[in-house]
């Protein structure tokens, strides 16, 4: 028995010490996530609580929901929360159109040239949102290439109103928020097998069908993981709302920035800050419920 | 059920020609197989019967019906696939009713021949779990219930067994052949597994590099291959390189000098079947060529004994012997005889 008891012992041991290794190991990641994440929005949330004084422009401590009170009785910010929703869903919803069939043509192609292609996707992220807002600019601008070279054609006699619209801003986030769609749906695509869709033609469905009853359905987490991406950072754009929408256009994440350091109202930035991410998550796991419910069918 | 034609069927991409003019003709009911190594074409060939390829030249004839421009959802042709292509997020029976749905049949129909379908297959009772759920026996077993559901013109089958092991393979291949019998199924099957081909098939269709070799019956194949090549990838045989000297004569390289069946002069391979010569300590009177040799290498297979037999130093042959009681019982390195009719080997000019 004794020498069973001896073989035990460094065996323990040994699984003891990796415990350990791997408690190490995600440590520094928990901190981070703790110090860096959880503990900012702890004190912002309790500053979002605060009362402040315009006059004096100052924070007094209060437990009060004021500021979240002040928020949804005003129309204007009721409206530009409004707004920010309407755009994110809307660029959630074009980039899925246009994604899905970017990304499936990635996934299935045989080319050599596949890498090239990604890389092609990737390529505009390499571009900060600033300085590709700023691009845009000099694209939309009344006076900018579009507008010069359909002129110049002769095809519209006035510049086309492109930017400082919800147009612009529309199409600017699609240009950054595209490529993540693209990305995840086409490696949820490789995943699904290519003669799964032939077995559905050679039974009768059309392409259509087809796409309906099986590709879809298949590509159901792809497609959600995508949208929750794009959905999320639409809802928190900044750099483009900011530049590409103009001083009369407002999204959330703009105006939280614009309440922390133009007003330096820290409460009330604080319960914006807040009901964006409350509102950003509850759109989120309704959309997750919907689909997974469709899916179950 | 319904018969099949090709005719002249051809698909190159460039300059590379993956089929060339293949024409075939697969009566009412007839089990084909489409036999070759890989990349030979006879995937592709199957493919264009499907519609999945669309041909470069050439027709496809199904039922009566020129189906070569078709897309594969309005051709009623069963495939089952190598990977099976089970739907994965459907149960069974959602699996085997998809084809039947998507020829609007009113549900009670569907729901009947679902159960008839999963029978047929021996999987009554199966019909709502997923295919994740099943072996992989039991998915193969679904996607051949699920092309039989729709009751297709034509039944193909894409190295339909290549996924099972090599036990199941034998019992799926039986049943597969008596369920095609008895429902009079046209079959067209793609391998590359000449066992399974020849076991399974009512004619067989041998393709190298795009083209058909050659068709026939397993004898056919077997006995009078059409070429070099067929020779060499249905069964077993050594090859001789050497000259026919005159029509009956062959000179192997290693200067054997031996009687043959025909062959024009010039350059020649002889083909000589392992089970086709005879072996002994003594020579055999009564042989047309009876040549000595030594014993190079014995490979026991149990029923039957590979003895590799060095004549010259540039020929050696295989004979095959079955393992009987008493029988010659083979050694490295022993003088043996070796004998065969001039009408067992077979000569392939170059």
């Amino acid at each position: 028995m004794a020498d069973v008891a001896l073989t035990h012992g460094p065996v323990a041991d040994k699984r003891r010490g990796e415990g350990l290794t791997a408690a190490t190991l995600i440590t520094p990641a928990t901190l981070f996530v703790a110090f860096c994440l959880l503990a900012p929005l702890v004190v912002l949330f309790r500053y979002s609580l605060n009362e402040f004084i315009p006059a004096k422009k100052m924070m007094v401590e209060a437990v009060t929901v004021a500021n979240y009170i002040r928020f949804f009785t005003d129309p204007y910010y009721t409206s530009i929360l409004a707004t920010t929703v309407r755009v994110a869903v809307m660029v959630t919803a074009i980039c899925l159109v246009l994604g899905f069939p970017l990304a499936y043509v990635v996934a299935r192609t045989q080319s050599r040239f596949k890498h090239l292609l990604i890389i092609s996707i990737i390529l505009p992220l390499f571009v900060g949102n600033a300085v590709r807002a700023a691009g845009w600019m000099t694209i939309f601008g009344s006076k900018g290439a579009v507008n010069a070279t359909l002129m110049g054609l002769g095809l519209i006699d006035k510049p086309l109103e492109i930017m400082f619209t919800e147009k612009a801003v529309i199409i600017g986030i699609i240009a950054v928020n595209l490529p993540f769609m693209v990305l995840t749906l086409q490696s949820v695509i490789e995943g699904i097998d290519r003669a799964v869709e032939e077995a559905a033609f050679s039974l009768g469905a059309p392409p259509g069908t087809m796409f309906r009853r099986v590709l879809w359905p298949l590509a159901l987490p792809g497609i959600l993981a995508g949208t929750i991406l794009t959905f999320i950072l639409a809802m928190n754009a900044y750099a483009t709302p900011f530049l590409l929408g103009g001083p009369l256009f407002k999204m959330m994440a703009p105006l939280v920035y614009n309440q922390f350091t133009q007003q330096a109202n820290w409460p009330f930035g604080g319960a914006i800050a807040f009901i964006l991410m409350t509102v950003t998550l509850l759109l989120t796991v309704a959309a997750n419920l919907i689909f997974q419910r469709r899916a179950a069918r | 059920m319904a018969d099949l034609s090709l005719n002249g069927l051809s698909k190159h991409y460039g300059d590379f020609y993956a089929v060339r003019e293949v024409s075939l003709t697969i009566a009412d009911g007839e089990f084909l197989v489409l036999l070759g190594p890989s990349g030979c074409g006879k995937t592709t060939t199957l493919r264009m019967v499907a519609g999945f390829i669309e041909p470069s030249a050439g027709h496809v004839r199904l039922a009566g019906q020129d189906v070569t421009l078709l897309p594969p959802w309005k051709r009623n042709a069963g495939m089952v696939f190598q990977s099976y292509a089970l739907f994965p997020h459907m149960t069974v029976a959602q699996n085997v009713a998809f084809g039947l749905e998507m020829r609007k049949l009113p549900r009670a129909d569907i729901e009947r021949r679902v159960e008839e379908a999963l029978a047929l297959v021996r999987l009554g009772g199966y019909g709502g779990r997923l295919p994740r759920q099943l072996s992989g026996g039991q998915q193969q077993r679904v996607a051949l219930a699920r092309a039989l559901a729709i009751r297709p013109d034509v039944l193909l089958l894409d190295e339909p067994l290549s996924n099972l092991d090599a036990k199941l393979r034998q019992e799926v291949r039986v049943e597969i052949r008596e369920l095609q019998r008895q429902l009079g199924l046209t079959t067209v099957m793609v391998t590359h597994d000449q066992e399974e081909a020849l076991t399974m098939a009512d004619r067989l269709v041998v393709m190298n590099e795009g083209s058909v070799r050659q068709v026939g019956s397993q004898r056919d194949l077997y006995e009078r291959p059409a070429d070099r090549f067929v020779a060499g990838f249905v069964g077993r045989t050594t090859f001789l390189a050497g000259t026919v000297e005159a029509p009956g004569r062959f000179r192997s390289d290693g200067g054997l000098a031996l009687a043959c069946a025909g062959g024009s002069p010039g350059r020649a391979a002889l083909s000589l079947r392992p089970e086709r010569i005879e072996i002994g300590l003594q020579p055999r009177s009564g042989l047309d060529n009876s040549l000595s040799g030594t014993v190079e290498f014995v490979s026991y297979l149990g029923a039957l004994i590979d003895i590799h037999v060095r004549l010259s130093p540039s020929d050696r042959l295989v004979v095959q012997i079955a393992n009987r009681e008493g029988g010659f019982t083979p050694e490295v390195g022993q003088p043996v005889h070796v004998g065969w009719s001039a009408s067992a080997g077979q000569v392939f000019n170059e």
